[in-house]
């Protein structure tokens, strides 16, 4: 494991982030760079990478002030644009038709860009404030260079980084999956969720609630909402926890693959790497003061007796030995917090308590753990039975004769398709979707942009070569993609087919009158 | 391929040929100089000065151009009014310069038109705009479309909006980003920012570049751009890449100068013009017998050793004919007949000029006789003889006398040998000719071809067409059955709606019968397609603009490169219903009122397939047989 394989496993896909504000003088340039992978590159590559970036961000300004670069299309490359924050900008390279499979959905890729910030913003604030607490870029190099390879982490086949592509259009990343659930169920949660909001006295707590991959309840704000289920899916949930198990996860490939990166990710054998990303060493107990947590860093959460989830990912204090609790940055409020996660079976709660009201740490953190417990372990198992009950598996939200993908764009809430029975349709119908969504994509920034507040109406139906369907219909911030495959079927019966769905699923959502 | 062997274009001839624009031929200096340099004998054309001046020629363009705004279907000009702006002040800037010998004449035709490309207020004038700006200036930050040509070396070549010579620095710019990705092994197709494209296209030593915020796909604009690197190499041939490989930092600006107005021209057409993106031609509506007397007099001219005979009517077709195994290809058609209607000295006599026909041959000339019957319908004849050319100031002697004494000329009532017979035996007495040379043979036929189509009614009707327009949404037969009973001849349907007025009054504002508003249909076999006029609703420029536009993005959803084409799209938005079907035989794309009933909406596609079908022989060019397709 090395640099090597790291490198190999990856080419055909890098990815930087750099500050334009940075490394303004001749001779500087390397300074602009925060992040760069595959860290190996020669540096020559790699401020060419940015250079490029960078002068086609000033160049696109000259027409376009208002929305700098966003993708620039080669022959063989996509780069992809996100400006982070101001001024910091993500850009990934990605190589076009290597394979059959790299085929991408621009959007899409842009997604991981923003989904992966989120993170980052979630667990160490924003990359900025970072910055002007170190100036020299050290410390938030080498807090980014671990996270983000550990996220990249998650994306392998194989040896290989398999970022989304079109054969994930029935997937939208940055979008939770919701539970559905009968009345008396959504009863007993409700009665959960207000005795975990008030398990610390006075001050205010939050909490998620997942069943398996699946949301059932929240009370933190949409954003907030989307980060922390982000993670919960990735690290925390059953699926997350237990290795061996293929997540079944609509947004993850399996979660528990081999550990390509995050393993030569931290051992910095090559020059180049320890000279910019002088990050820490591994050992849990390593207790300097250049200590990097590393949030995102597999297998390193565990279920402990009293059914929390703990991790030694934060520290471990050396007298004790009792782990150190995670703390988040919600969006909303810019309140640090503490994450405890609790599992019991397929339930999962998140229980987010402000560090502000805890004054004594762990010890005061471990007093709400016990309370939460005297208070709602009955309702928990309450609730998990209510659940277990109606949970239909895995192919819960299966509707025979469709592969689809809802989104609620205004409500941050997606369902698609079981993964494995969309990958029952053919190559030509995805890359029909896909290219369909791409469009539908441009159409959605257009309309963004033109008319903020007007929504966009729109229905594309297309019959492609292999006589599959592919669907768009979009209505009131609410979103829905559909292939239907089945040969032999008019304009007019695929309508009503998605007539029937919209009616029967979607309250009638993209009916037509 | 026939042409090369004949063609003496050369690098050589590029170089020395500062302006490659035809010019009348009955200028007097044109003659002198022509006979000057006939005498080298090697058919090496060009003497810096042979034209007198570059520029001259393209000069009073735009009298005929400015038109009332009309279909776009059936006027060469309608449309960009579209897009100019709302300045409808066309006031004269730029000073005129017809020094063609010096570098570009970017100035001489300067127009200012309000910023932006919008306001369909403005009837569109050819030429460049905006020559005051530059890189600098915010108005010229906010074009809606730029195109740009510059070489490999950055230098510019072309600009629409601005001086060239001021843009210097941003046609590097242009030229370090391309390079700087081809330095990474790989060539840069497309930037995308807020609302804003840029496309690349990179044809060898030269680079196009478009920057749109006219929201159109890559696909269309880089099939612009094809185009207008199609409309220079129609100019120049491609061995101007020659040029770029001796000199590296050669300029090209002379050679294309005063041609301004021709890609101006193209890049009006596409506003307005679906072949830019069908890849097909229309054909004017004429009764099959009308198109067929057309044919037959263009075909006496084919069999005398001409290429193409084409009789075109603005930027349609009226007939056309190609030498065995010669075939035209529809992008081919299109620079040419923007080449022919863009410059004003086409119209003024009967011209002549090389041409390079890009799909046919990129890397040698042609060469074109033109002669306008009126102000829209003209006569091409490309021919690959460069003897031809040069015995153009005979011929042109030869026609002068005819018709100054055409009661003598002869009796075209009998074409054919005998009329040809009659010809050079009173050309003879003027100047000795040789009967059995091609070329002369070619000239007369040439006449006798002006002559019976002067004779003939094919010009009455052409024009009768051009004032009746095409096909009418409002005309769709109802009910396709008793069809055997009602013949729905185009020509027959339009007395029938046309006559009383009150008849087209009633249906204004709702367009055809279910709401249908527009279609164009395309045989892919035929390489044709036929557009309905516009008609209320979908009536000011801007609107038709919009719709061009749709169809334009729906034709690229349609012919996806990876998985293309998809068999059917049906795209409901706030603007329309947009239904397109692919076949073997044909596409159909129709425009819908945005509230139109799906299952309706399908039925009538099947009754405008089944119109199109039933007028077919008056709308398309039918068994153009000397085609190998």
């Amino acid at each position: 494991m090395g640099l090597a394989s790291a490198s190999t496993a990856t080419d055909g896909m890098q990815l930087c982030i750099f500050d334009l504000r940075r490394g303004q003088n001749e001779g500087q340039e390397l300074d602009k760079i925060l992040f760069f992978f595959p860290a190996d590159l020669p540096f020559s590559t790699q401020l060419s990478v940015i250079g490029l970036s960078e002068g086609l961000i000033t160049f696109t300004r000259i027409f376009s002030p208002e929305a700098a670069c966003e993708i620039i299309e080669a022959e063989r490359h996509s780069h992809v644009f996100y400006e982070a924050e101001t001024d910091i900008w993500m850009v990934m390279v990605v190589e076009k038709g290597k394979d059959s499979d790299a085929i991408w959905r621009i959007d899409a890729l842009r997604k991981v860009l923003k989904e992966v910030h989120s993170l980052f913003v979630m667990f160490y604030g924003s990359i900025r404030a970072m910055l002007e607490k170190d100036p020299s870029g050290g410390l938030i190099r080498s807090h980014l260079y671990p996270f983000i390879m550990d996220y990249l982490s998650d994306f392998p086949v194989g040896k290989k980084l398999q970022l989304p592509s079109f054969r994930d259009c029935l997937k939208e990343r940055g979008t939770v999956q919701m539970l559905t659930m009968g009345r008396e169920a959504a009863i007993e949660v409700q009665s959960l969720v207000s005795v975990l909001d008030s398990c610390a006295g006075n001050s205010s707590c939050y909490s998620m609630i997942l069943f398996h991959d699946l949301l059932v309840s929240t009370t933190l704000s949409p954003d907030d909402t989307i980060n922390l289920f982000t993670y919960a899916v990735l690290r925390l949930s059953p699926n997350a926890l237990s290795s061996g198990v293929n997540s079944w996860s609509y947004i993850r490939r399996g979660s528990t693959s081999s550990h390509f990166v995050s393993g030569s990710a931290l051992t910095h054998s090559g020059p180049v790497s320890e000279q910019i990303y002088h990050s820490s060493d591994t050992s849990p107990v390593g207790n300097n003061i250049n200590r990097v947590t590393r949030a995102l860093q597999h297998g390193k959460w565990y279920k402990g007796k009293d059914g929390f989830l703990v991790t030694d990912i934060w520290g471990v204090d050396v007298g004790s030995l009792v782990c150190a609790t995670p703390t988040v940055w919600l969006q909303q409020t810019e309140e640090a917090m503490y994450l405890c996660p609790y599992q019991f079976k397929s339930l999962t709660l998140i229980l987010l308590i402000p560090v502000s009201s805890i004054l004594n740490g762990e010890q005061g953190v471990a007093l709400v753990k016990q309370q939460l417990l005297e208070n709602a372990s009955l309702k928990i198992l309450k609730v998990e039975e209510k659940l277990s009950k109606g949970w239909g598996g895995e192919n819960a939200y299966h509707v025979s004769g469709y592969r689809y993908l809802l989104v609620d764009g205004d409500r941050n809430i997606s369902r698609a398709s079981p993964p494995g029975k969309v990958t029952t349709l053919a190559k030509e119908s995805l890359l029909a979707l896909s290219k369909l969504r791409d469009e539908v994509d441009l159409e959605k920034s257009r309309a963004k942009r033109d008319n903020a507040g007007c929504e966009k109406d729109l229905e594309v139906s297309i019959r492609a070569k292999n006589n599959a369907w592919a669907i768009a219909r979009i209505t009131g911030g609410k979103e829905l993609y559909m292939v239907l495959e089945k040969a032999s079927e008019t304009l007019l019966y695929a309508s009503d087919a998605v007539e029937k769905f919209s009616n029967r699923y979607c309250n009638g959502a993209f009916s037509l009158d | 391929m026939s042409t090369s062997s004949s063609s003496p274009s050369s690098d050589e001839e590029l170089i020395f040929n500062p302006n490659p624009i035809p010019k009348p031929i009955d200028d007097e200096l044109t003659l002198a100089s022509l006979t000057l340099t006939e005498s080298n004998g090697n058919g090496s054309v060009g003497e810096s000065d042979r034209y007198g001046g570059a520029g001259v020629v393209l000069e009073a363009e735009r009298e005929g151009e400015r038109e009332g705004p009309s279909s776009p279907s059936s006027s060469g000009y309608a449309g960009e009014r579209g897009s100019s702006s709302e300045g409808t002040s066309n006031s004269r800037i730029g000073d005129e310069d017809d020094d063609g010998i010096q570098e570009v004449i970017n100035d001489h035709d300067g127009f200012v038109d309000g910023v932006g490309d919008s306001s369909p207020s403005a009837s569109w004038v050819p030429g460049k705009r905006h020559v005051d700006e530059d890189d600098a200036s915010i108005s010229w930050r906010k074009r809606k479309k730029h195109f740009f040509i510059l070489s490999h070396s950055g230098k510019p070549i072309y600009s629409r909006y601005g001086d060239e010579h001021k843009l210097a620095g941003f046609s590097a710019t242009l030229q370090a980003i391309i390079s700087f990705v081809e330095n990474g092994k790989d060539r840069i197709k497309l930037v995308r920012a807020g609302k804003h494209q840029v496309v690349f296209l990179i044809k060898g030593p030269i680079y196009l570049v478009c920057i749109s915020c006219t929201e159109e796909p890559y696909e269309s604009l880089r099939g612009q751009l094809e185009l207008l690197y199609g409309q220079m190499i129609l100019i120049l041939t491609k061995s101007i890449n020659r040029c770029f490989e001796k000199n590296p930092k050669f300029d090209m600006t002379p050679l294309l100068g005063g041609t301004d107005v021709v890609f101006s021209s193209l890049i009006h057409s596409f506003n307005w013009n679906p072949a830019t993106f069908l890849h097909a031609y229309t054909c004017l509506p004429l009764a099959y017998a009308t198109r067929q007397a057309a044919g037959a007099v263009l075909q006496d001219v084919a069999d005398s050793g001409v290429l193409f005979a084409l009789l075109m009517c603005k930027c349609k077709v009226v007939s056309l004919v190609g030498a065995q195994k010669a075939s035209l290809h529809p992008d081919d058609m299109l620079l040419l007949s923007n080449f022919v209607m863009s410059s004003e000295s086409f119209r003024t006599s009967e011209s002549f000029s090389p041409i390079c026909l890009p799909r046919y041959n990129p890397t040698a000339f042609l060469y074109a006789y033109v002669h306008y019957f009126d102000a829209d319908t003209y006569l091409m004849l490309l021919t690959t003889s460069s003897d031809a050319f040069y015995h153009l100031k005979d011929c042109r002697v030869c026609f002068i006398l005819i018709q100054r004494n055409n009661n003598l000329a002869f009796d075209v009532t009998n074409k054919g040998s005998s009329c040809v017979a009659t010809v050079v035996r009173y050309h003879s007495c003027f100047q000795p000719l040789d009967p059995a040379n091609t070329t002369v043979q070619l000239w007369i036929q040439w006449l006798v071809a002006t002559v019976v189509l002067l004779r003939s009614n094919v010009l009455s009707e052409v024009q009768r067409s051009m004032l009746e327009g095409g096909m009418r949404v409002e005309d769709l037969p109802v009910d396709p059955l008793p069809r055997s009973s009602m013949p729905h001849r185009l020509s027959q349907q339009r007395i029938l709606t046309q006559s009383p007025e009150i008849f087209s009054e009633s249906i204004v504002g709702i367009g055809g019968p279910t709401g249908l508003w527009h279609f164009i249909y395309r045989s892919i076999y035929l390489d044709q397609y036929v557009s309905s006029d516009f008609s209320p609703p979908i009536s000011s420029p801007q609107q038709q603009k919009r719709l061009y536009r749709a169809y334009q993005k729906l034709y690229c959803s349609m012919h996806d490169k990876g998985i293309g084409p998809h068999k059917t799209q049906f795209r409901r938005d706030e603007n329309y219903v947009l239904l397109c079907w692919v076949t073997q035989d044909f596409e159909l794309y129709a425009a819908f009122d945005p509230l139109a009933d799906k299952a309706v909406a399908i039925k009538t596609c099947n009754r405008v397939c089944q119109w199109v079908k039933d007028v077919e022989n008056e709308i398309f060019l039918q068994g153009a047989s000397p085609f190998s397709w």
